[in-house]
C-alpha cells in the first residue's frame, strides 16, 4: 500500500495555509505501518513540530505539537502549548481550535494527552478508538458520549515554522480572531450619528504601498483578491487620480460604512508626486472623487468640480501615514521634510492619525498574543521610534501590515491583520469625532 | 536541530527531475536521528520508494530504491552522483539495505556499494566509482546522510483534486455573471509582443470549454505576426445555448519601434470604438468615419480588462523600446480605469519546469524566480502576474493544463468586476438605467435619435465618459 495521506489535495492545501503556510509531511499512517505506538515512535521520534492527524468518519482531528516525538517519557512529561483543532470534511478553512497546556504520554498501545492533571484526549492504537474529554470535545465540537472509531491516524511533521515562541499565539489568533473582525467590522457603525460614512486618507512616498493596503482591505471584504486600485512600481507614482474606495462586503453586499482615500505617493523631489498645496484641500474635502492630480499645480476653487462648502462627512477623518518599513532609514532629508511639513498641516485641522509600516514580512511574529498590538521587541527598534516620534504619531498607534502583493489567494493569517489595522483606524477616526466642539 | 534538508534548492529540483517528477519527503537525517543503521531502517521501511543522499566533502552522491522495503527485502538500486550540476547514474541491480548497511567489513565482492554509517564512509568497487564520475581513491568519508521518500508530483490523489478543482473552475465559469449583470459579456483585450501567445491563449481557452483541442486563431511566429486584424471571440458554451460570458479581443503584437499594433489604436480599442476584423494599420490609427469604427459605444463595447502576454522564456529579453512601449500602454491603462493583469506563457518549456510543477506552479523555484524579474523589470504587483501553458502543439487536453488556464481566466474575470464595480462608483445610475433599458427593449423601438444625437444628455455613452 502506498504511503498516501488521506487528506484530499484541496485539505492538505487549506490545511498547510491555515497552519500559517507550512508543508506538511507524512512520516507515519497506521494503515501502513500498523496500530502500534512503537511504530509511531519508529518512525515519527526526532522529527521536530508534528501534527497527529485522526480521521474519523466526516471530521478530522488534528494536535500540532511543538515539541517532537520522543521515546523518552520524561522529554514528553513537561506541559508545553499544544493546538487542538478539528474541521469537517473538505472545508479546514472553518477549523475549530483549541489550545492547551498538555502533557503527552506514549505507552502500552496508547497515546494520551493530558492537561492540568486530567486527560483531555487519548487515542488508543490498538482498537482503533479515539477519546476525548467534555470541554475539549465542546470547543472542537466533536460530539460523542463515548469512545469514537476512527478510520485511520496519520502523522506530519510540520515544516516552516520559523518563529517557535510565537508560532501557536500566531495561528490561532488567526483562527480565532479573524471571523470575529470580519463580523465586528461588517456591522460597524460610526458613534457619531452626524456622520455616515468614516474617510480615511493614506499619505506616503510613491510606492509605499497605499493601493496595495486598499486593494488589500478590499479583497479581505470580497472573499477574493482584488485589483481595483491600479498598483506596481515605476520612478514616478502609478496612482495619479484622487480617489475615494468605498468597501463593499461581498458581492452583491452592502458598502460599508467606511472608505479609503487613495492620493499621489510623495516625492523628494519638486514638481514630482503629490502637489503639497493639494493637502488642504483634501484634508478639508474639496477635493472630488477621480480628480486628475498635478504635480505642479495644486486644485484651485474655480475646477468645476471642487466642492466649495464640504460638510464634515466630505473631510477626512483619520490620516494614515505609509511607509515602506524597509526604508525608513533611507528617507532622504527632503522626503522628512515633506512629510513633516504634511503633519503640520494635518495637526492644524484636528485630524487623529496613524502611522502604518508595510512591506513587513512576517509581521505576525512582532505582534502581542491578545491585542495584535506590536510586541516591546517590535517597538524598541530605534528606527521605528524615529519614525514615530518624528511624524508625532503615538507608538500605539503604530502599525504594521503585510499587503497582499505577492500572493494569488488570500491568507487568514494576513487577513487577520489587516482587518485590526483598519478597526484601530476607525477607532483613531471616532476620537476625531469626540474631540470636536 | 532542524530536520531539514542540505540539498540545495536547485540540486533537489533536479534530482526529483532526474527520477521522473517527484517531491521529497525527508524522513531520516543521520546528524539529528544519529548516524545508525537502525535508525535508519525504522525510519525509512515501509515507506514506499527512497533516495538516499550523501555528502561528502565536495561530492554529494546516492541511491534511488525504486520499491518500499524492509530489512532483508532484496531491491533494485540505482547510484547516482552530481558531477557539477549533471547527475550520472549506475544501476547496480539488487540488494538488500541489511547487506550493503552491515556488512561494510565483508570480503568485498561486486556487489558495489556498501555504507557504514558509524565510520561514516560509503565504499563502492572501482568500475562504479568510474562511472559515477568520483576520484578514485575511495572509500569516500562522508558528514552527513539522508533519506527522502519519493511521491509523485502528480499521484492519483493529486490528479483527483486537479479533476475535483477542473470541474469546479469550469462550472463557476460557466455560470458568472458580470458585476451586477451591467454586461452579459466581459472584453478582455491580449496585448503583447509579437508571439508571446494571445492568440494561442484564446485557442486554449476554447479547448478546454469545448473539451477537446481547437486551433480556431490563426497561430505562428513569424517575425509580422499573423493576427494583423482585431478579432473579437465570444465561444459558444457547448452544454448551453449560449454563449460563455466573455469575449477574448486578439489584437496584433506589438512590435520595434513603428512596427506591429499602432500605439494611438489601443485607447480606441480600450473605449470599444474598433469593431471586429478591423485590419490593423501600423503606421496610423484609426479614423472616425472608418467601416470599423463605432460612434458611440456602449459598456458592452468596451474593454474591461486588459491582459499583458508575454512568452515567459523571453520576457525578461524585452528590448527598451518595447519596455517603455508597455509601461506607456500601463499608464493608458490606469487613466481608463481598466484593470489589467500579466499572463505568462509557455510556462511548461521553462528549463527545470516538469508537468508535475504545474499544479503548484507559483511555489515552484525556478517560476518564482522569473515572476520577481517580471516584477522588478516591468514593475507589475507579483499577484497580477498569471502564468499559463498554452496547447500549441498537443492535440490532447490535459487537466493539469486546464487549471492553469482557468485560474488565470478567473482572475481576469474578477478583474473586470473590480473595473465594473468602480464604474458604478461613478454618477452613473442613470446611465446604468438608459443602457439596461436598452438591452431590455428591444433596440430598434427607441427613436434613433436617443442614442445617436452627439451631445444629447440620453445618450447612455456620455456620461460613461467615451468621448
Amino acid at each position: 500500500m502506498a504511503v498516501t495521506t488521506r487528506l484530499t489535495w484541496s485539505e492538505e492545501k487549506s490545511l498547510q495555509k491555515m497552519l500559517g503556510n507550512v508543508s506538511l509531511r507524512l512520516l507515519y499512517k497506521s494503515s501502513v505501518h500498523g496500530n502500534k505506538t512503537s511504530s509511531i515512535l519508529d518512525k515519527c521520534t526526532c522529527q521536530g513540530p508534528t501534527v497527529t492527524m485522526i480521521y474519523i468518519r466526516n471530521t478530522t482531528v488534528g494536535i500540532l505539537m511543538l515539541r517532537p516525538y520522543s521515546k523518552t517519557y520524561d522529554h514528553l512529561k513537561r506541559p508545553t502549548p499544544t493546538f487542538y483543532f478539528s474541521y469537517q470534511r473538505n472545508i479546514a478553512t472553518e477549523m475549530r481550535t483549541e489550545v492547551l497546556e498538555t502533557e503527552t504520554k506514549i505507552a502500552s498501545g496508547q497515546l494520551v494527552f493530558y492537561s492540568s492533571g486530567q486527560e483531555v484526549l487519548s487515542v488508543c492504537l490498538n482498537d482503533t478508538k479515539l477519546s476525548i474529554n467534555d470541554s475539549l470535545s465542546k470547543a472542537l465540537g466533536v460530539y460523542t458520549r463515548s469512545d469514537i472509531n476512527y478510520l485511520e491516524c496519520e502523522v506530519f511533521r510540520v515544516e516552516g515554522i520559523e518563529d517557535d515562541t510565537n508560532y501557536i499565539r500566531k495561528i490561532t489568533r488567526a483562527t480565532k480572531h479573524r471571523n470575529p473582525l470580519l463580523a465586528e467590522l461588517r456591522t460597524y457603525k460610526p458613534c457619531a450619528d452626524f456622520v455616515s460614512k468614516i474617510r480615511i486618507l493614506l499619505l506616503g512616498p510613491v510606492g509605499s504601498g497605499k493601493s496595495s493596503f486598499i486593494n488589500s482591505v478590499k479583497s479581505v471584504f470580497q472573499g477574493r483578491l482584488t485589483r481595483q486600485a491600479p498598483v506596481g512600481s515605476d520612478v514616478t507614482s502609478i496612482t495619479e487620480q484622487y480617489r475615494i474606495y468605498p468597501i463593499k462586503y461581498g458581492n452583491y453586499g452592502d458598502y460599508l460604512p467606511f472608505s479609503l482615500c487613495d492620493s499621489m505617493g510623495l516625492h523628494e523631489k519638486e514638481g514630482v508626486g503629490l502637489c503639497m498645496d493639494d493637502i488642504p484641500y483634501i484634508l478639508k474635502g474639496c477635493m472630488p472623487d477621480r480628480y486628475q492630480l498635478n504635480p505642479n499645480k495644486p486644485i484651485t476653487p474655480n475646477h468645476p468640480n471642487f466642492i466649495s462648502t464640504p460638510s464634515l462627512k466630505d473631510s477626512i477623518h483619520c490620516v494614515a501615514y505609509v511607509i515602506d518599513i524597509n526604508s525608513i532609514n533611507d528617507l532622504s532629508s527632503k522626503m522628512v521634510a515633506k512629510l513633516k511639513q504634511v503633519q503640520k498641516e494635518v495637526l492644524s485641522c484636528g485630524i487623529a492619525c496613524v502611522l502604518l509600516l508595510t512591506k513587513v514580512t512576517n509581521c505576525s511574529e512582532f505582534l502581542q498574543d491578545n491585542s495584535l498590538n506590536m510586541d516591546k521587541s517590535m517597538t524598541s527598534q530605534s528606527q521605528i521610534m524615529h519614525v514615530s516620534k518624528m511624524l508625532s504619531v503615538p507608538i500605539y498607534n503604530t502599525f504594521v501590515v503585510e499587503n497582499y502583493t505577492s500572493e494569488w489567494e488570500l491568507d487568514p493569517l494576513k487577513d487577520t491583520q489587516i482587518l485590526f489595522v483598519l478597526r484601530q483606524m476607525l477607532r483613531v477616526a471616532e476620537d476625531f469625532f469626540e474631540d470636536l466642539p | 536541530m532542524a530536520v531539514a534538508t542540505r540539498l540545495t534548492g536547485m540540486q533537489e529540483k533536479k534530482l526529483q527531475n532526474y527520477f521522473g517528477g517527484k517531491q521529497f519527503t525527508l524522513l531520516y537525517k543521520a546528524t539529528v536521528h544519529e548516524f545508525s543503521e537502525d535508525n535508519l531502517l525504522q525510519k525509512c521501511c515501509d515507506q514506499g520508494p527512497t533516495v538516499m543522499v550523501i555528502y561528502g566533502g565536495a561530492y554529494v552522491l546516492g541511491a534511488y530504491i525504486r520499491e518500499s522495503y524492509k530489512r532483508d527485502d532484496r531491491v533494485p538500486i540505482v547510484l547516482f552522483a552530481f558531477q557539477e550540476n549533471e547527475i550520472s547514474e549506475c544501476n547496480i541491480g539488487v540488494d538488500s539495505p541489511s547487506s550493503f548497511l552491515y556488512q561494510y567489513n565483508r570480503k568485498w565482492d561486486d556487489s558495489g556499494f556498501l555504507l557504514n554509517l558509524e565510520q561514516k564512509k560509503v565504499n563502492m568497487n572501482l568500475d562504479t566509482f568510474k562511472k559515477l564520475g568520483l576520484p578514485q581513491n575511495r572509500p569516500i568519508s562522508f558528514e552527513e546522510c539522508e533519506v527522502f521518500r519519493c511521491e509523485d508530483l502528480l499521484d492519483k490523489r493529486i490528479m483527483k483534486g486537479i479533476t475535483q478543482l477542473h470541474d469546479k473552475l469550469l462550472a463557476d465559469m460557466r455560470i458568472y455573471r458580470p458585476h451586477r449583470d451591467l454586461i452579459h459579456q466581459i472584453r478582455i483585450l491580449l496585448l503583447g509582443p509579437t508571439g508571446a501567445g494571445k492568440s494561442s491563449f484564446f485557442n486554449s481557452v476554447k479547448s478546454v470549454f469545448r473539451g477537446h483541442v481547437t486551433h480556431q486563431a490563426l497561430v505562428g511566429s513569424d517575425t509580422t505576426g499573423v493576427s494583423d486584424k482585431y478579432r473579437t471571440y465570444s465561444i459558444k458554451d457547448p452544454r448551453a445555448d449560449r454563449p460563455l460570458p466573455f469575449i477574448l479581443c486578439d489584437s496584433m503584437g506589438l512590435g520595434e519601434r513603428e512596427k506591429g499594433l499602432c500605439m494611438d489604436d489601443i485607447v480606441y480599442i480600450l473605449k470599444g470604438h474598433i469593431s471586429d476584423r478591423y485590419q490593423f494599420d501600423s503606421t496610423k490609427a484609426i479614423t472616425p468615419g472608418h467601416s470599423n469604427y463605432i460612434d458611440y459605444p456602449l459598456l458592452k463595447d468596451r474593454i474591461h480588462c486588459a491582459a499583458f502576454v508575454f512568452d515567459i522564456n523571453s520576457v525578461e529579453y524585452l528590448s527598451r523600446d518595447m519596455m517603455a512601449k508597455i509601461k506607456k500602454i500601463r499608464r493608458e491603462l490606469i487613466k481608463c480605469g481598466v484593470v489589467h493583469v500579466v499572463l505568462l506563457t509557455h510556462v511548461d518549456s521553462m528549463d527545470l519546469v516538469t508537468r508535475g510543477d504545474l499544479r503548484d506552479i507559483y511555489s515552484c523555484m525556478p517560476v518564482k524566480l522569473k515572476l520577481e524579474t517580471v516584477h522588478r523589470e516591468l514593475g507589475f504587483a507579483l499577484s497580477d502576474i498569471l502564468v499559463v501553458s498554452n496547447y500549441t502543439s498537443e492535440w490532447e487536453l490535459d487537466p493539469v493544463k486546464d487549471v492553469l488556464i482557468l485560474s488565470a481566466l478567473r482572475q481576469m474575470l474578477w478583474a473586470a468586476d473590480d473595473f465594473l464595480e468602480d464604474l458604478l462608483l461613478e454618477e452613473t445610475g442613470r446611465c446604468i438605467w438608459w443602457y439596461r433599458h436598452l438591452e431590455v427593449s428591444a433596440v430598434w423601438l427607441l427613436p434613433a435619435w436617443i442614442c445617436w444625437v452627439p451631445g444629447s444628455s440620453l445618450c447612455p455613452c456620455r456620461s460613461l465618459s467615451c468621448e
